[in-house]
């Protein structure tokens, strides 16, 4: 059983510190388009506004991410959650929890919070359709102990939505 | 000969009694001791480095100082003694002595064992004491560009109000020329004084994984450059894969890459604030 703060319980490394201030810096003065970074002054959890992009399902919809940074940031990949309401939509589950491959198995040091963002607007923008996962009930309800979904052993669903 | 073998044997022991007292944080008690062992066989280094570096825990850095040139003067491989005494220097403001004894000590350890923690530990010590130059430096040369500026100034003003003196009527086009002269003299100032301001540093010379001006940069097969213990650490733990292509990627094929490394101590010798660490 691990609570949600499990990722932020550890302090962050000095490399990941050195590497989060780069990536805030960045962000500051080129922050990707639809996304605002809520100030803080905790480095380690992010709060993120996304705007849906106009044309698509989910235009005129905000919605909030919440990024949470692991010590060895960025040797392990971040945990991003939306803070419900989460979006309609058949890789996000009620909880907040995505199923995006990049988010866990698929994590490279290489990516930054910003390349996240984009990677997560760019699977709102592709949906064709406004509904939950079909195991929704049974996975949040798995969830309830708060698990993290860093925890859960994702069986990723094809590109097309 | 007897004489002088248990002579070295005692120094040795007596060298063993500082270093447990140095280990008890006993610093007065290992200096005695090392003091006796010196005594005895004044020509051993490490007798001079390890006193020094029990002088260095006190703070008291003139004796720091002393104790290291006698060390590196007796083996001029001393990382320690190089070490110390750049260390030594620094807190005497003396950047350049500093710098140039903290690099012979980094050389002389990265010879030795290339991953031991006291090399990491010269790393930081040399680019804190580089930060330190510049901003001693760097000050000083604003100092003089600021006071040069106001002299041509003064001067470009003065030569204004002379002209117009002498030449009446055509006054207009003086005046126009004059304040092209005043920018022009602004703008010359301002890049003059851009290579001490710091900005950002190029994307070029910054690892993609840690953001940062590259120390150590390695080559891999799909082109990108990565920092060597940080690409090493995520083959290591995260997979045995190119983070920015996803190409499989073993260590052995990582390589050097010598321009970027050569590209970033040009750009350091000019800009001496990307010295700066966090």
């Amino acid at each position: 059983m691990t609570s949600p703060s499990a990722s932020s319980r550890k302090a962050l490394s000095k490399i990941a510190t050195n590497r989060l201030q780069k990536e805030l810096m960045e962000w500051q003065v080129n922050p990707p388009a639809g996304f605002k970074h809520k100030v803080t002054d905790n480095l380690q959890r992010w709060v993120i506004e996304v705007n849906g992009a106009p044309g698509t399902l989910y235009s005129n919809e905000t919605f909030q991410l919440q990024v949470d940074f692991p010590e060895h940031y960025p040797m392990e990949a971040p945990q991003v959650i939306f803070i419900p309401p989460a979006p309609l939509h058949p890789h996000i589950y009620s909880n907040g929890h995505i199923c995006l491959d990049i988010l866990y198995d698929s994590w490279s040091p290489a990516m930054t919070v910003s390349s996240v963002c984009i990677s997560i607007l760019s699977m709102l923008s592709s949906s064709s359709t406004k509904q939950r996962p079909n195991d929704d009930e049974r996975y949040v309800k798995n969830c309830r102990n708060g698990r993290s979904p860093k925890e859960t052993r994702w069986w990723f669903h094809d590109d097309k939505v | 000969m007897k004489g002088v073998n248990s002579a070295a044997m005692q120094a040795e022991q007596l060298k063993l009694d500082g270093n447990l007292c140095f280990m008890k944080n006993r610093f007065g008690a290992a200096i005695d001791a090392y003091t006796e062992a010196i005594t005895l066989c004044p020509n051993v280094a490490i007798y001079w480095t390890n006193r020094a570096l029990c002088h260095r825990k006190r703070n008291d850095w003139t004796r720091v100082e002393e104790d290291c040139r006698k060390a590196v003067q007796l083996d001029h491989n001393s990382v320690k003694g190089h070490y110390m005494l750049g260390l030594a220097l620094m807190q005497r403001k003396k950047y350049a002595e500093g710098i140039k004894a903290l690099e012979r000590s980094l050389d002389l350890g990265r010879g030795a064992n290339p991953r031991s923690y006291m090399v990491e530990e010269i790393w930081q010590e040399l680019a804190r004491a580089k930060y330190q130059e510049w901003e001693h430096d760097s000050t000083q040369r604003s100092w003089d560009l600021q006071n040069l500026k106001e002299c041509c100034e003064i001067a470009l003003v003065e030569k204004y109000s002379l002209d117009v003196t002498q030449m009446e009527g055509f006054t207009d086009e003086i005046t126009d020329s004059a304040s092209q002269q005043l920018q022009a003299l602004n703008s010359v100032f301002s890049k003059a004084s851009e290579p001490d301001t710091p900005k950002e540093i190029p994307d070029y010379l910054c690892c993609r994984i840690t953001l940062d001006i590259f120390r150590d940069p390695v080559i891999a097969p799909s082109g990108f450059t990565y920092e060597r213990a940080v690409i090493l650490d995520h083959l290591n733990k995260v997979g045995m894969f190119d983070p920015i292509t996803r190409q499989p990627l073993r260590p052995s094929q990582l390589v050097q890459n010598l321009a970027v490394k050569e590209a970033v101590q040009a750009f350091l010798e000019t800009h001496g604030w990307a010295y700066r660490m966090d």
